[in-house]
């Protein structure tokens, strides 16, 4: 099949998946809708959808909203470093699910740096966001090294490892960190200096950070397609028996994916921490690793993309919240529509009937072509 | 009429979701009782037409009458249930298992409702057995059985399922000449009790012998049906090539140099036990290329995966320009300029979707030529694969398409112009054209000859008999783990010689063997 129907398929199958998530939203707005009659609950259905489509833009009057749009921007923040951090380690064909725990880990211990380590300027910031992400990697070369040369499985592993972080974090909150003047388990506020400064003063949080993601961005892809060790990582994803027997180190191509993932989350971890908040109060995985993996899916694991997915994902859930502010729909909602996109982009045969008819009407076509160029040619 | 054909297939065209086009509008009669052939160059189309037949893959367009009767052969389970079986070319057998077992997997004979029957199992194998006159051993483990056994447990298999049309993929293509004619034998007994057969082949004589009517395949077409009796040999050529091929290689005389490889005393026992090499002894020089012969299964391929760092052998060394190579990994190895064209080149040659121009550097890709620094150098990149893609006349649109996209001889180029240009003193080429199309063969096949010529040493492992005898300045033959015979010269050697030490019937003595040391 040629580039352009290859292109023509993977937009329409993008468009399908959409259509038939939004179709489904609707039907579960819909049921969990009110009004006395069917008519009333059609239109109030509308209404919410209309709400969650486009009110993360506009505002009722019509008019663009720079307000909700940076609110948009500022939640791609996080997302966007998951979706960077899960793309590196499933290129390498590594189903790593750590960005969870990493990132909250990445978080705790650059709000630890960022309270307790007396450094003067804005040398505080990277120092603090640098130590959350070293932390994370160190921590990742524990599924990474048990995958590589004990062959356990580094999905179960990361999984379970979200958990460990996770209720290691609250033990240490509970029992040393915490302020305890406050009525909240929360840490003591960030020294002043160790906060990422904002893009726009509106209180959407849209901190400095989103840059520095966009630019991660475009290093990562450097990395993945204009490095030796980005090439190994991709040539691994796909056939690990041919780049060992090329003479890469597999072993240590599947160590360096998981490591880095587990820096890129690590390091989204202290940027959202040191951006949005002044203390650290998180008690629970912030579920910003799992929307990674859906950003590094629907991006097809290639760096360039993420921004994007991270966009996509961050409307959505925006609108979500919208509609359940404002028309009354469960904002529970968000994970059934992510549950349904992300099922119809991860079903490899979804649309592969479609697909089969394109390849052969290219494949007619071709033949086609030939069968009348050599008539041509033999007059 | 419906009552003269077990088999019709009508216009049956097949396109795979890679975008190739296997079948066209092919056509495909098979009278009942009779032994038909289908006839045509690897890639051909044979197979897909075949497999179809048995339902492992769908046709496109078209139908398919079985006694007349149209079906849809979804699965083989339904191919089975009206009358087909499949011989396979790579038997479809649990090696752990013994032939007996083997014959009732998934229709297995019970007593009290529960418990195998083993008896029963042993009973129904030697009746079947008897009664089509296929000799096997049914309580012998499938892994202890020769390949001529395998094939008659194979048969076996099909005939218990109630098969009474029989597809035979390639049978021939891992027997020696005697078991060939047994086989063929035993086919002819199987053609007078009424069966169907459809033979795959592409060797000439066979097709000769056996065969009533043949059915010739090219490009995925169907050149038309014809009677054994009324085309000749030459003709059937023509239908299948289009042109006269004649793989010739030319050669001059080998001037053997310096020691490159030198192999000695070396053992293998394999995971379960068994020996696989056995006091293996052997050297390759520079400007020579020595051969490997044998019947696939007899110690080449522990063999290759040793040079190549996969295995450790328990006993022997192995040294390249007279260094130790044995527990060094595949970077050493490529380090010291040896090159593999693996057998399996969809596993180990190639990363399917990656572009051409990823798999033609994965070797080097962290050379100091191709990087600036920490960034790949793009241009020297490109430059690199598009010469290389010139070079081996790679058919492409250009060094950036999926290399999985490409044709069986295009991907097997890719490989051999990757595992030729690193510079190598020692090449392990590993059936490096099998299941390719006669283009890229006969290009290998001179580069192989080329690069010898220029002082590199070649070890060929090949089960193409042709081709080792073609390329090949001396030769080994191996049976059993062990090597049979050593030929210093390949010119007056015979298929009958060459298939009595392959069979391990004859054997050269221990002096004669180790000539191949060059001590």
């Amino acid at each position: 099949m040629n580039k352009k129907n290859n292109t023509k398929f993977t937009i329409i199958r993008a468009i399908a998946a959409m259509a038939i998530a939004l179709l489904v939203a609707f039907l579960l707005v819909f049921l969990s809708s009110e009004g006395a009659t069917l008519g009333e609950r059609f239109n109030a259905s509308i209404a919410a959808m209309r709400e969650m489509l486009i009110s993360p833009l506009f505002k009722k009057s019509g008019k663009f909203s720079t307000k909700n749009f940076s609110d948009v921007l500022a939640g791609t923040i996080p997302i966007m470093f998951t979706g960077l951090a899960t793309c590196i380690m499933f290129a390498a064909n590594q189903f790593n699910l750590g960005a969870e725990g990493g990132i909250m880990l990445g978080a705790f211990v650059t709000a630890v740096v960022a309270i307790y380590v007396p450094i003067p300027g804005p040398l505080l910031m990277i120092v603090a966001v640098l130590c959350g992400a070293l932390a994370v990697a160190v921590i990742m070369l524990i599924p990474a090294v048990l995958k590589a040369k004990l062959g356990v499985s580094e999905m179960v592993n990361s999984l379970m490892l979200n958990y460990v972080i996770m209720y290691f974090l609250n033990f240490l909150m509970n029992s040393y960190l915490a302020d305890t003047s406050k009525g909240i388990t929360q840490t003591y506020p960030f020294r002043e200096n160790a906060q990422i400064p904002q893009m726009i003063e509106n209180g959407s949080r849209l901190s400095w950070g989103f840059v520095v993601g966009i630019i991660m961005v475009i290093l990562c892809w450097f990395f993945m397609y204009r490095t030796r060790w980005g090439y190994g990582i991709r040539m691994t994803g796909i056939n690990q028996p041919f780049v060992m027997y090329s003479g890469m180190n597999v072993a240590l191509i599947v160590i360096l994916a998981q490591v880095l993932g587990g820096f890129l989350a690590g390091m989204g971890g202290g940027i959202e921490m040191l951006g949005r908040y002044n203390v650290y109060n998180w008690s629970a995985l912030p579920g910003y690793g799992w929307t990674g993996i859906t950003v590094a899916i629907l991006a097809g694991n290639n760096p360039i993309y993420v921004p994007f997915a991270a966009f996509f994902m961050s409307y959505l859930t925006r609108g979500c919240t919208l509609m359940s502010t404002n028309a009354n729909v469960p904002s529970q909602l968000i994970s059934i529509i992510q549950a349904v996109i992300f099922i119809f982009f991860a079903a490899q045969q979804f649309l592969a009937g479609y697909r089969q008819k394109l390849v052969v009407k290219s494949a007619q076509e071709e033949l086609a072509a030939k069968a009348a160029a050599g008539e041509r040619s033999d007059r | 009429m419906s009552g003269e054909y077990a088999i019709q297939m009508k216009g049956i065209t097949k396109v795979y979701p890679n975008g190739t086009v296997a079948n066209q509008n092919v056509n495909l009669d098979v009278k009942k009782g009779e032994i038909h052939a289908l006839m045509g160059e690897n890639g051909a189309g044979k197979s897909t037409l075949m497999k179809m037949l048995f339902g492992l893959e769908q046709p496109t367009e078209g139908q398919i009458l079985v006694n007349g009767e149209q079906v849809h052969l979804s699965s083989p389970t339904v191919a089975i249930s009206k009358g087909i079986g499949m011989v396979h070319q790579h038997f479809m057998l649990v090696p752990s298992l013994t032939v007996a077992e083997n014959m009732v997997l998934g229709m297995v004979p019970t007593k009290s409702g529960a418990l195998i029957d083993f008896k029963k199992a042993v009973e129904i194998t030697e009746e079947y057995s008897k009664k089509f006159n296929l000799e096997v051993d049914a309580n012998a483990k499938v892994m202890d059985i020769p390949v001529g056994m395998k094939q008659k447990v194979e048969i076996l298999k099909a005939l218990v399922r109630g098969a009474k049309i029989l597809i035979l993929d390639e049978p021939t293509a891992v027997l020696t000449s005697q078991e060939t004619t047994e086989l063929f034998k035993e086919l002819k007994n199987l053609k007078t009790q009424g069966y169907t057969l459809i033979f795959i082949s592409h060797k000439l004589n066979e097709i000769m012998e056996i065969t009533d009517r043949m059915t010739i395949l090219r490009g995925g077409r169907s050149m038309g049906i014809y009677e054994t009796k009324d085309v000749t040999p030459q003709e059937i050529s023509r239908l299948m090539v289009g042109r006269d091929v004649v793989l010739k290689v030319e050669k001059d005389k080998a001037q053997p140099g310096a020691e490159v490889l030198k192999v000695r005393d070396v053992e293998y026992v394999n995971e379960w036990g068994k020996k696989m090499l056995d006091k293996v002894s052997l050297s390759v020089r520079r400007g020579e290329i020595l051969g490997i012969a044998g019947v696939e299964g007899n110690g080449q391929k522990e063999l290759v995966d040793m040079l190549f760092g996969f295995n450790r052998p328990n006993r022997g060394t192995i040294e390249v320009n007279g260094s130790n190579i044995i527990g060094l990994g595949q970077r050493e190895i490529r380090e010291k300029h040896i090159s593999l064209v693996p057998e399996d080149r969809m596993l180990y040659g190639i990363a399917g979707t990656a572009s051409i121009e990823e798999n033609l550097i994965s070797d080097r890709a962290g050379s100091k030529k191709l990087n600036n620094g920490i960034l790949f150098n793009m241009g020297a990149i490109h430059k690199e694969s598009e010469q290389l893609v010139k070079d081996y006349t790679v058919l492409c649109k250009n060094a950036q398409q999926a290399v999985g996209s490409l044709s069986g001889g295009n991907i097997q180029k890719v490989v051999v112009a990757r595992e030729f240009s690193n510079d190598p003193v020692l090449i392990i080429a590993d059936q490096p054209t099998r299941g390719i199309d006669v283009g890229a063969t006969e290009f290998i096949r001179k580069k192989l000859v080329e690069l010898s010529r220029s002082g590199i040493a070649v070890l060929l492992v090949s089960a193409d008999l042709n081709e080792v005898m073609e390329l090949s300045d001396s030769l080994i033959i191996m049976c059993g783990g062990r090597i049979a015979a050593y030929f210093e010269d390949t010119e007056d050697l015979s298929d009958e010689l060459m298939g009595e030490y392959m069979l391990g019937i004859r054997q050269q003595s221990p002096e004669e063997i180790r000539r191949v040391c060059h001590e």
